[in-house]
Formats: structure tokens, C-alpha cells, sequence
């Protein structure tokens, strides 16, 4: 309306705000939104101080009944902490049952539980299964005792979580 | 305004409603979105320790061994090495350089890993915590003289190969070559200087290899097993990109082994 300066008519200048630009952008966000959107939500949930490693794998988490997190001062059964990870350090690596006892109480106890819901009928059968996320910096002792102490009670089905990769 | 003389009539649509549902929807979205994608790896018990698998493998009976490929790689903190069918592939040195991204000033650096000492910020001078550490580089040495080894890479940052699936060095005008994708991507050169010598990343050495013995041992029972053993001291990080190497050569099921001594 710059050039109505000049005129002598005045153009009936419209007094509301032009809203189909924002439309445009509000409809690109809704897009992305859209596309991002996940209807399961987190079924994961993340520790403090724990630095998943990044990966490519795709495999989405299914559902989960067990949740283990080794971070580098803390191991954690269902985000409960059980014993600090230098106890586990400290097992030496040539014992031949390199388990931790209050972990394998912990998850015995799991286990036991998850065998009650069989009888009572909640669920099928039992899986065994343990998602297991551990932090970036562990090294391969730390977690080599861990997932023989799930191997031991009967967690068999383990899964690591990662982080996807940003690039395909 | 065809007619000015006219009550004016709005042409425009009424907007309202629809940015009421925009406001709304919006920050909703928002708010479940996630932006940090978590995945997971299927792993298989250590074969040696779990408690299923304990008994079939010492019943084995031995003759059945030699069909099968018993792909294995050793990682320690120095080598990687393959071992298939009983016998091992030439090891691969490499020396390790950690990328850093700072939290404070988001400074990105890299430096050559020396085990003990404690990495500095290169402008503040203050330690590094291992979670700044972001990615872990591992670059093939030669064992001896501990020489970097450069090879070429395409622009996409794959390593090219040659017909032997040998790592090329020099690339000349009408050159056959293979970049490292799978399946190998065949390039034939036309202009040498697209492709960049760099340092030779040791999990894409890894992946070659991996690919090699793929392509050869396409047929064998256990053609999509290969067992992880790594050392004491071995950073989880290393094993889980050890781990998408060896998916992306096809072989998913992956197991974990320790290596003694």
C-alpha cells in the first residue's frame, strides 16, 4: 500500500491480518509433526548420565518387560538402582561365575514375578526377555558379567538399545 | 473492490477455525514428538556361557565343525582379526583417535587416544569427561612400523576397492572400481581427483572383509552367524559399531563371546 500515498482516492484498505502465509508454515509443521509422530510414545526411558552408542540399526523397541541400565557409576533394574557398576568392576575376570549376587536377587525376584503373571494368566508364556542399555564408555568386562548374570537367571532374549544414527 | 460503490463481501475463507485446530494440534504434536530415535540389537547368549546352549555345543560332534564357517572376529585393543573355518585372515592394526564435542563451547576436535592420559580442551585446557566423547575413530596402522595406512574414499565418505576387494591407494582415468556399499557399487573413474586419500577407517576394512568372506561362504550352514569376542578392556562403543558392520555385510545374528587370556 506504499503507492497509495500519491493517489487521491483512497484504496479501502483491509484491516486484517494476513494469515495464509502462517497457514503455509503452520501446515508444513503439522507435516513434520505428523510424520514424526509415533503413536507408542517412549517405551524406553532414559537413565541419568547414560550415553547410548549410535547405531544403524532400524529395529524398533517392541514392548518391553525389563529394563536394565548400566551406567558408569550405577546398574539399574526397571530405573531402580541396585548396586554401583564398580562392584562389578571389581569381580575378577577369571572367576568362572563372575554374577553379582544382589543382581541376580534382583532379577530372579523379576523373573519370579513374570512366572506368577503366567499362572494367573496375564500373559502367554514366559519370554525372558531384557532390554539391556548400557552406557557408551563400558567396557566389555563390565558387560559380558552383566549379560551372563541375565543369561544365568533366564533372560535369554537380550536386546541392546542404541541411538539411531542421524544419516541414513 | 471490482466495484467500489458495492458493500465490500470478503472473498477469504474463514481462517479462524482452522488455526483454533492449528494452536491446538501443534503444541500436542510437539510434545510427543521424538526426536532422539532410540533402536535395538538382538543379541544371542555367548555361546560358551549360555545355559541353553552350554550342552549342544560340547555335544557337537566334530566332523560337523568343517562345514561350518565359525566366522569370528577378535577385537583386543589393538587388532581386529577374522578367523573363519579354523584359520585367520591377516589382522588389522589400528590406533585410535576420539572425537570430543565440547559441552560448553561445542568445540569439536579430535585427538590420537594414548590410554592414561587425560585429554585436554585444546583452547580452555581444562579435562575432557568421557561423555563429551562422541565417536571413536579407529584408523589401520601397519603392525610394524605403526604407519598410518591411507586409502581412497568417494565423496559419500565409502571406501573403494579394487576387483579383489583389495583397498586402492591411486585411481586412474578408466579404472574399474567398487565402492563399499552393499552390494559393491561399481564406479569407473573418470576423474581421479573426485576421490579423497584418507586414513583407512578399520571398521570399514572390517566390513570388506566381512563382505569377502560373505560373498565367498554365501552357502554355509552358519552363513549368517558371526561371534564378537572381545577383550576385557574393549569399549562397548567399538563392539556395537563392530556390530553394524557386520549387519550391514548380512550377517544379523550376532553373538558375544570373551576372549581369555
Amino acid at each position: 500500500m506504499a503507492n497509495a500515498k500519491g493517489r487521491t482516492k483512497k484504496v479501502p484498505r483491509n484491516n486484517d491480518l494476513n494469515v495464509t502465509s502462517m497457514m503455509d508454515m503452520f501446515t508444513i509443521i503439522l507435516v513434520f509433526l505428523l510424520k514424526s509422530f509415533s503413536s507408542e510414545g517412549s517405551l524406553l526411558t532414559n537413565a541419568d548420565n547414560l550415553v547410548l552408542p549410535n547405531s544403524v540399526s532400524k529395529k524398533k523397541p517392541q514392548e518391553v518387560n525389563l529394563q536394565l541400565a548400566v551406567t558408569n557409576e550405577m546398574v539399574l533394574v526397571d530405573n531402580q538402582p541396585v548396586i554401583p557398576t564398580e562392584d562389578v568392576r571389581k569381580i575378577p575376570a577369571d572367576d568362572p561365575d563372575p554374577s553379582p549376587p544382589k543382581l541376580i536377587e534382583k532379577l530372579k525376584a523379576c523373573y519370579a514375578m513374570e512366572e506368577e503373571m503366567v499362572r494367573l494368566g496375564a500373559i502367554n508364556q514366559v519370554q525372558g526377555k531384557i532390554v539391556i542399555q548400557v552406557d557408551k564408555n563400558i567396557d566389555f568386562d563390565v558387560l559380558f558379567k552383566i549379560m551372563n548374570t541375565c543369561g544365568k537367571v533366564g533372560y535369554n532374549n537380550m536386546n541392546f538399545a542404541v541411538m539411531e544414527r542421524d544419516q541414513g | 473492490m471490482r466495484n467500489r460503490k458495492k458493500m465490500t463481501v470478503s472473498q477469504d475463507m474463514d481462517l479462524k477455525p482452522f488455526m483454533n485446530l492449528m494452536v491446538t494440534l501443534i503444541p500436542m504434536l510437539l510434545i510427543s514428538a521424538e526426536f532422539a530415535k532410540v533402536a535395538i540389537i538382538d543379541i544371542k547368549l555367548p555361546e560358551q556361557r549360555g545355559s541353553q546352549t552350554k550342552t549342544a555345543v560340547t555335544q557337537q560332534p566334530q566332523e560337523d565343525k568343517s562345514e561350518k564357517l565359525l566366522l569370528t572376529a577378535i577385537v583386543t585393543d589393538s587388532v581386529v582379526t577374522l578367523g573363519a573355518k579354523g584359520g585367520f585372515m591377516p589382522s588389522l592394526f589400528y590406533s585410535e583417535y576420539h572425537h570430543y564435542i565440547a559441552n560448553d563451547d561445542n568445540h569439536d576436535f579430535t585427538v590420537a587416544y594414548e590410554p592414561g592420559k587425560p585429554v585436554k580442551h585444546p583452547n580452555t585446557g581444562r579435562d575432557m569427561t568421557i561423555y563429551e566423547r562422541y565417536d571413536i575413530y579407529l584408523y589401520t596402522v601397519d603392525g610394524e612400523t605403526r604407519q598410518m595406512i591411507k586409502t581412497l574414499y568417494t565423496s559419500f565418505g565409502e571406501m573403494l576397492t579394487n576387483a579383489n576387494s583389495e583397498p586402492v591407494q591411486q585411481a586412474n582415468v578408466g579404472d574399474t572400481l567398487y565402492a563399499l556399499s552393499n552390494p559393491r557399487r561399481v564406479i569407473i573413474v573418470k576423474n581421479p581427483a573426485e576421490f579423497e586419500l584418507k586414513p583407512m577407517s578399520a571398521y570399514d576394512e572390517l566390513k570388506n572383509r566381512l563382505m569377502k568372506v560373505k560373498e565367498r561362504y554365501r552357502d554355509a550352514e552358519d552363513g549368517n552367524d558371526v561371534i564378537i569376542a572381545a577383550e576385557n578392556q574393549v569399549i562397548y562403543d567399538k563392539i556395537v559399531q563392530i556390530m553394524d558392520k557386520a549387519r550391514e555385510a548380512e550377517f544379523p545374528n550376532i553373538s558375544i563371546a570373551k576372549l581369555r587370556g
